[in-house]
Parts: structure tokens; C-alpha cells; sequence
């Protein structure tokens, strides 16, 4: 048994510090809460730790932030071909702070892509995957594939064009899997067609399957974070360790308020946006993929189409499993990227193929949507949901 | 799991260095209120909008004064009580739903008096039982006199009276 911190009460018995130490004594107690909290604010941090260590706790911040908006969203939003897009409408023009809280959801999705990925790059180029921390770096790519799961998704919820059409791509693409893949993208949309199941099927693996594949994701890897520490830069510098607290903590502060600053201008300045009504027999309307997805749009785009399947499977698959794998591809002891050879060239030329792709699909500008009256969002009064035969 | 014991890196971490003797804030204690005083500004900048989202419908006023025709006035007579159902598009959230209600009439010196069915004690329907005048909830055992006054059981006071009026051959009532 280790001494119960704070049991050595000096001062005169009442006063304000020794009823706090009391109060601390009994949580210490029973919980184990004050040496636990005092133990991660020691956590050592090797010399030249510094600002590219605060992505991770800005990404668990943004993942809580789409946590708590999104619950709040949840609250308003119905799931069905009815009432989707009128109750999203509904949200944005009707309720207080609407527009606000999705445009914070909306966004938010957008910065935990960046930053997350900005995480694992940090996390390769320092190497900080070899051993003793493989299985940190694996429940991280689960993690940012729950996450690119959790933006497929959501992307369909407000039911719109948009919405429709590009998961209507995004779930054709699983069709093009050889022999299986009809009957697995039946199985993803609940129907031959995308419709009322696809939406429930998506909701349903949006607020109940992925939060929970993320919060125990999220646990192995804080757990796995402070069993192995944090690594440190690639040559060990000379000099002491430094706590967590107070200066570590502070730099995750100040990234935390610089990100969730421009987060919430965001959302003030830009309203998300909401397009006309699904329409499926609408042919005027070109789906377009989020940004994060451009890359692989235009991969497919340079597909001729008998090697469909190289971009839509094994590429992406490719890519999975070699990252899944990286600490046992990459077999050089040294965490410098000098030294690590061909891993770290593979690594440039991806992330260079990502970035032009991207850049390609963004700047590739589909044609104006025709100023119909069909697509402006409207938030009709409606009588009795029409009955589904 | 491995040794209990601490690092030698964690050992280093925890002799925390003795704060310099004479300052009167310590530099830890500082920091530490500053990180405080972020983490929370942060969080109320995201919470505070959420909790005002959530809360809309509170904001919202109940029920609507519109008058609302529910039978004609010859089809209720002088010293009967009956139920009658009516429709009416209600303000439903995202959006406008057609509801069916029902109201209790009583026809008592000439005049129509409207009761809700909904019992003041905790919203059940009440029954009206003619063969002794009385309204009686089947929940608790609430038991109200034909006027819609209370008589005993837990409710804490008589039935909610709407406003009633006859006109142009109908009965109206309003939904406050």
C-alpha cells in the first residue's frame, strides 16, 4: 500500500485547508482519483517534446466538441426520407443557434480530418511508431478509420443532393469489388437502391456504432500513450525530463484555443450548407465528394475502366494494410528519417500523389448547380408525411 | 503488468524543482490557473451555444388561441356531458402535424362549459361515468363532479375549463 497523499493533517482541525484535505483524503480513498490525476500531471516529458505533441489532445478536444454538438443535433434530426432534410431545415432556419451548432459539427468534421492527420504524420516522421509502441500506432489507424467512417456517414444525413448522390457513388464504388461486391453494397445500403434503410442503416452506425469504436479505441490509446510515454525527438536530447504540468499542459492549451477559435469563427461566418431535397430521378446534379475524399475522386477518375478495381480496392486496401503494418515494414532500428531509407521515400511520394490529387480535385470545379427552385432550401410547412405504400 | 516502481524518468519527474523562495505567485500555481482558465473558456464557448440549442423549445409558446369548431349546438343537450373528438394542426418540432384531441361538453342552464380530459394530477385521460355524474381517472382515482369540480383523490384542483362559445350554429373552444 503506497501512503494516502494528503493523510498527514497538521493544521488545526476545521480549518478551511484541512476540511479540503479531508474532502481530498476520502476521494483519494475510494476512488484513487488525486494520485491518479497527480501521476498523469508528472507524466515525463523527454527534452525537446514541444508543440507537435499537442495534436493528439487537440484531436480528443474536437472529437468532444463533435461529441457534444452532435448529441445536440441528434435531438432535433429525424432519420427518414420524410422528414431528414426538413428537420436539418428545420434546424438551420428554426432553432436557436441552429446554423451555429451544425456549422460547428460540420466543420469540426473537417478539422479532426486535418488534424488528425497531421498527428499521424508527426508521429511517422519521428518515428515514434518502432518499438516499444506499434500497437499505438495500429489503434491509430483504426481510429482515423472510424473517423473517415464516421465523415461517410454523416455525409448523407442532411439529404440533399449532395448527400444522395455522393453516397449513392460512395456505395456503388463497394459494388465494383469482384464477385462480392454487389451483395456487400446491398448489405451497406440496405436495399438495392440508396433510400429510407440506407438512412437509418447510416445513422445508426453514425451515433451508435462509430462513438462506440471510438471511445474504446480512444481508451487502448491514451492507456497505450501513458504506459509507453511519449518518445521524444529522434535523437535523445541531453537534459532532465520535464512534467506534464504546467508546460506541456499550457502548450495544449494555447492549441486547443487558437484551434477552437478558428473552429467557431468558422461556424459564425460560414453557414453549412443545405441544397435541395434528395431527388433520384434528378439528372442535372453532379455529386462531388468531401474534400478529404477528393484525392481518391480523382484516382478514379484516371482509372481506365478495366483497372476499376485497382482504385477503387486494392490501392485504398493497399494503403490500410501498409500503414497497419508500418512498424513491421519499416525494419530499421534508427527513428531517423535519414536513416529509415525507402519507407520514408514511399511515405514522400504518397503523401505527395495525396496532395496533387487533392489539389487537382479541388480546383477542378464541377458545373454551377442550375438555379432551379428545387434547389434552394425550404423549409415547407408540411402536412401528413404522405404514407409509404 | 510490469514493476510497480516508478522510472527512473518518473522518479526525475516527480522531485519537482522547490519553487524559488520570495515569489509570491508560484510560477506552477500560475500556469495552472491559466490552463484552467482556457480549458474552461473553451468549453463554455462550445457548451453555452449547445445548451441554448437544446433548450429551444422551451422558448416556444404553448398551445394557440384559435378558436376551433368542434360539433354544432344542436347536438348536445340541456344537462349532458359528452366527449367529443376534434382535429387540429398542431406545431410539432420540424413539422406541422394534424392531432386528435377530445374535449368534454356540458350543457348546464343554456350555457356550453369545455373541460380538458387531461387530470391535473399527473395527465392521464379522465372517464366520465353518467350513470352517476362524475369523472373519474382511471390512473389514480382522481373524481371530479360533472362541473369539472374536484371531489377527492390525489388531483389538486378540478378540471382545466377551456374557453367555450356557441356561434353561427357551432360549438368553438380554444386549446390554452
Amino acid at each position: 500500500m503506497r501512503d494516502q497523499p494528503g493523510s498527514s493533517v497538521t493544521e488545526t482541525k476545521g480549518s478551511p485547508r484541512s476540511r479540503k484535505l479531508v474532502v481530498m483524503d476520502w476521494i483519494e480513498s475510494r476512488t484513487g482519483f488525486v494520485s491518479f490525476s497527480r501521476k498523469n500531471l508528472d507524466e515525463p516529458m523527454p527534452p525537446g517534446v514541444g508543440w507537435w505533441q499537442t495534436l493528439g489532445n487537440l484531436l480528443m478536444t474536437l472529437l468532444i466538441f463533435q461529441f457534444v454538438t452532435g448529441v445536440a443535433l441528434a435531438m432535433f434530426y429525424a432519420p427518414t426520407p420524410d422528414h431528414a432534410h426538413q428537420s436539418v431545415a428545420y434546424i438551420m432556419d428554426g432553432v436557436t443557434m441552429g446554423a451555429f451548432i451544425r456549422g460547428l459539427h460540420h466543420w469540426g468534421s473537417s478539422f479532426i480530418v486535418l488534424v488528425a492527420t497531421l498527428h499521424m504524420l508527426r508521429t511517422f516522421f519521428w518515428g515514434s511508431y518502432k518499438k516499444p509502441r506499434e500497437m499505438t500506432w495500429v489503434i491509430g489507424v483504426l481510429i482515423f478509420q472510424v473517423i473517415l467512417g464516421f465523415s461517410f456517414t454523416g455525409y448523407l444525413l442532411p439529404w440533399d443532393q449532395k448527400a444522395y448522390w455522393a453516397s449513392v457513388v460512395g456505395t456503388r464504388i463497394i459494388a465494383t469489388i469482384p464477385y462480392v461486391g454487389e451483395h456487400l453494397m446491398v448489405l451497406v445500403r440496405g436495399g438495392k437502391e440508396v433510400g429510407a434503410l440506407t438512412l437509418t442503416r447510416f445513422y445508426g452506425v453514425h451515433v451508435m456504432l462509430l462513438p462506440a469504436a471510438l471511445i474504446v479505441l480512444t481508451g487502448i490509446h491514451l492507456y497505450l500513450v501513458r504506459k509507453h510515454h511519449i518518445s521524444g525527438p529522434v535523437t535523445p536530447r541531453k537534459g532532465r525530463p520535464a512534467p506534464f504540468f504546467p508546460v506541456q499542459l499550457l502548450r495544449d492549451a494555447v492549441v486547443v484555443l487558437v484551434a477552437s477559435g478558428l473552429l467557431l469563427m468558422l461556424a459564425v461566418a460560414f453557414r453549412p450548407e443545405l441544397g435541395g431535397v434528395a431527388d433520384p430521378s434528378g439528372v442535372t446534379f453532379t455529386p462531388r465528394p468531401e474534400w478529404y475524399f477528393l484525392g481518391l475522386y480523382e484516382f478514379l477518375k484516371l482509372m481506365p475502366p478495366s483497372l476499376e478495381v485497382v482504385g477503387t480496392l486494392i490501392v485504398p486496401s493497399m494503403v490500410t494494410i501498409g500503414m497497419l503494418l508500418l512498424p513491421w515494414l519499416d525494419r530499421v532500428e534508427s527513428r531517423h528519417p535519414a536513416k529509415r531509407g525507402w519507407i520514408i521515400d514511399l511515405a514522400l511520394f504518397m503523401i505527395l500523389g495525396i496532395g496533387v490529387l487533392t489539389l487537382k480535385g479541388v480546383l477542378s470545379e464541377p458545373p454551377p448547380p442550375p438555379k432551379a427552385p428545387e434547389a434552394e432550401a425550404v423549409l415547407a410547412p408540411a402536412p401528413t408525411p404522405p404514407s409509404r405504400p | 503488468m510490469t514493476s510497480l516502481e516508478p522510472t527512473q524518468m518518473e522518479q526525475s519527474c516527480m522531485r519537482h524543482e522547490p519553487e524559488p523562495p520570495g515569489e509570491k505567485v508560484p510560477r506552477r500555481k500560475l500556469l495552472g490557473w491559466l490552463v484552467g482558465v482556457i480549458n474552461l473558456g473553451v468549453f463554455a464557448a462550445i457548451f453555452t451555444p449547445t445548451l441554448r440549442f437544446i433548450a429551444d423549445p422551451m422558448r416556444r409558446k404553448k398551445g394557440s388561441d384559435a378558436w376551433i369548431p368542434v360539433i354544432g349546438d344542436g347536438e348536445i343537450a340541456e344537462g349532458e356531458t359528452r366527449s367529443v373528438d376534434y382535429r387540429v394542426n398542431v406545431d410539432d418540432g420540424y413539422m406541422v402535424s394534424p392531432l386528435r384531441y377530445s374535449v368534454f361538453l356540458h350543457r348546464s342552464g343554456g350555457e356550453v362549459f369545455a373541460f380538458s380530459p387531461t387530470c391535473p394530477h399527473l395527465g392521464c385521460n379522465v372517464k366520465f361515468h353518467s350513470q352517476n355524474d362524475r369523472y373519474i381517472c382511471p390512473c389514480h382515482g382522481g373524481v371530479f363532479s360533472a362541473d369539472g369540480g374536484r371531489i377527492s383523490g390525489p388531483p389538486p384542483h378540478g378540471l382545466t375549463k377551456l374557453p367555450a362559445k356557441v356561434e353561427n350554429g357551432q360549438i368553438w373552444i380554444q386549446r390554452v
